[in-house]
């Protein structure tokens, strides 16, 4: 198989994103790119929400963590008593 | 990469530290892990005061039965891998174990590979075209819409950027199990965040 269909190219797009597609494997894929604008579209939404997920976390850290701290901390002081 | 005495040893140092019942350690290693830990469990199950108690469960199981930890996954990994158990066992047990459906990406196209419609588009995901914290609550929202064992792989992945040993070690799957799984995750969210 020399050129990817559009299937192939969405198969292999987090393998692309995660670098762990082939040299050629990579050549495929972006040389349908450039004459796909389909999957242009699918990549680049594939990357944006990839990355937006990415973000989603550090404001999102439960703040008040004493809680379970304390309650924690308290079954490993009964043990060492 | 933590500036404090007990992060700085070797992870075997930490462990022993850990079995000999050091409070300092164990302090270290709650405060290290925990709010993320709770973090993650708030997203699987959907409620905080659940998610309090399966992680204050976790860690005190996880305390007594350190001596078990036999240093073949990292401990990180290992309290992932308690709090992902009890949390999906308590799922299960609410029947609220959302299972990933057929919605496979074949259904865009043709028998040839091609696209049968034009890729759905939503504009305002190129940057600059929305203000990104409100793309950012779009995409918080639809993951935590998404069948758990999607959302598992991108919270542990994307969110918490764990490396994907560390993932197949705290959801105990193989490699090849992991890259489909967070490609079909990721297609799914893009899928959800896209096409509403
Ligand atoms: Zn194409």
């Amino acid at each position: 198989m020399i050129f990817f269909k559009c299937s192939d190219v969405a198969d292999k797009i987090s393998d692309i994103i995660d670098e762990r597609a082939s040299v050629v494997a990579r050549m495929r894929f972006h040389s349908h790119l450039m004459i796909c604008a389909n999957c242009r579209r699918y990549f680049e939404q594939f990357k944006r929400v990839k990355e937006l997920a990415g973000k989603v976390s550090p404001d999102d850290l439960p703040e008040d963590f004493d809680h379970v701290m304390g309650f924690v901390m308290n079954e490993i002081d009964k043990k060492n008593v | 990469m933590q500036g404090d005495g007990v992060h700085q040893g070797s992870e075997t140092d930490r462990v022993d530290a850990l079995k000999a019942g050091t409070a300092a350690a164990w302090t270290q290693l709650l405060s290290h892990h925990g709010p993320s830990l709770l973090a993650y469990a708030i997203r699987m199950l959907g409620d905080r005061s659940t998610a309090e108690e399966i992680v204050q469960d976790s860690l005190v199981n996880i305390y007594h039965t350190i001596d078990r930890f036999d240093g073949r996954c990292s401990i990180k990994s290992w309290l992932y891998r308690a709090v992902h158990n009890n949390a999906i066992d308590e799922i299960r047990r609410r029947k609220r174990y959302v299972d990933v459906g057929h919605e496979a990406q074949e259904a865009y196209f043709d028998e040839a590979g091609r696209w049968i419609n034009d890729c759905p588009g939503w504009d305002g995901l190129a940057p600059k075209q929305m203000d990104e914290k409100r793309l950012l609550g779009i995409v918080r929202q639809q993951m935590d819409r998404l069948p758990h064992a999607h959302r598992e792989v991108l919270l542990l992945k994307e969110v918490e950027g764990f490396s994907g040993q560390e993932i197949c070690d705290a959801l105990d799957i193989s490699p090849g199990n992991l890259r489909i799984r967070i490609h079909r995750a990721r297609a799914a969210l893009r899928a959800a965040v896209v096409e509403g």
